[in-house]
């Protein structure tokens, strides 16, 4: 549900923005894969966005919030990375999941970019046209990540489970929703190891 | 049209759930018409944090890079032998480009290595132009580009064959 902004002043801002913080780190952890450099991007974001909050149109806070970090986060990505390389044994923080480790593994081997717009579809339930305009690429990029990011964790999640012997495999096409629309597969998060 | 997958979304959203929280958000409060000196004002202990932490990392890196990681140079590498730590930064892009190293990012650490002043502390500079000055530091190549560091501290002495040289 969109936030309506009516007072531009810094209490607004807290009471609008402030809520989204922890949503934002999470967000920011999975796209990034890294806890301290979500934090980092963040909170530059939030900064960010404290300052340009007069210019804001007042209709969606949170894409609004998530458009300043995501693009924050991809100019990250790339020289984090550089950074983390050149110096090997520092370790950044990354986080592991117990509970569901092959879907995370599977969904930090996504493209950065087609990670964010799936996230932005499945999680947040924003329209194609939406994530569109909050990353600045045409719709029907948008759809080609989505989807395909989609059927990679599929199959990827499913090389995971023959692996291990998990039964009940219904065919990939049919999950895809090409054979059969509208079927799902029932597994749910892999147990803990 | 993309086939959903409520299973999968379900997943997603469960796992982002799970992810721990560490940070609290900064807290930005101003008066009316001091936007800009209050934010400051608030995230002063925050940021301070950061280059804090930031100044620490960078000198442990460059120490780590420094005394012993493996890099471009060392024994069974591309450059062994070539004592690019003796040359000046535009010396060592020359030398690199006579050799067919085209794809070179330069990671130009100006931290202060005095911990105990974290307000001098930077993040390092990325960029592909070779600074004019600073002791030269062999990195290693990473995705097809040669990382090489540049150490422009104060009070940085080099390494390698030309370690405590006048800093080019």
């Amino acid at each position: 549900m969109p936030v309506v902004i009516t007072r531009r002043d810094a209490g607004a801002f807290e009471a609008a923005v402030g809520p989204l913080y922890p949503a934002l780190i999470r967000r920011l952890t999975l796209v990034l894969g890294d806890a301290a450099a979500a934090e980092d991007v963040a909170q530059d974001a939030y900064l960010r966005a404290f300052e340009s909050w007069e210019r804001f149109d007042g209709a969606d806070v949170r894409a609004w919030l998530y458009t300043i970090a995501l693009r924050l986060a991809f100019n990250e990505q790339r020289r984090h990375r550089r950074w983390l390389a050149a110096v090997r044994r520092l370790e950044p923080r990354p986080w592991r999941d117990s509970l569901d480790p092959d879907l995370q593994a599977a969904l930090g081997r996504l493209e950065i970019r087609t990670r964010t717009a799936l996230l932005l579809s499945a999680v947040d339930g924003y329209t194609q046209r939406e994530i569109a305009t909050m990353l600045s690429v045409p719709e029907g990029t948008v759809a080609s990540w989505i989807s395909r990011g989609r059927a990679a964790l599929r199959l990827d999640l499913d090389d995971h489970d023959r692996r291990r012997g998990v039964p009940d495999q219904p065919p990939a096409r049919e999950r895809q929703g090409i054979a059969t629309p509208g079927a799902v597969s029932r597994r749910g998060p892999a147990p803990p190891r | 049209m993309i086939p959903e997958d409520p299973d999968l979304d379900t997943r997603i959203a469960a796992l982002e759930a799970r992810v721990p929280l560490a940070a609290a958000p900064p807290v930005p409060t101003r008066t009316r018409g001091s936007r800009r000196s209050t934010i400051a004002f608030v995230a002063a202990p925050i940021l301070v944090l950061a280059i804090a932490a930031t100044a620490i990392a960078g000198a442990a890196a460059a120490g780590l890079i420094a005394f012993g990681a493996p890099g471009v140079e060392n024994p069974g590498q591309p450059l062994e032998g070539a004592n690019l730590e003796c040359m000046t930064p535009p010396q060592a892009a020359a030398y690199l480009s006579a050799r067919g190293f085209t794809n070179v990012v330069w990671q130009v650490e100006t931290t202060a290595k005095d911990l105990s002043d974290p307000a001098a502390a930077a993040p390092p500079i990325m960029t592909t132009t070779p600074p004019e000055h600073g002791y030269v530091v062999p990195g290693s190549i990473v995705d097809g580009e040669l990382l090489m560091v540049v150490d422009q501290r104060p009070g940085a002495t080099g390494t390698g064959a030309c370690a405590d040289m006048p800093m080019p």
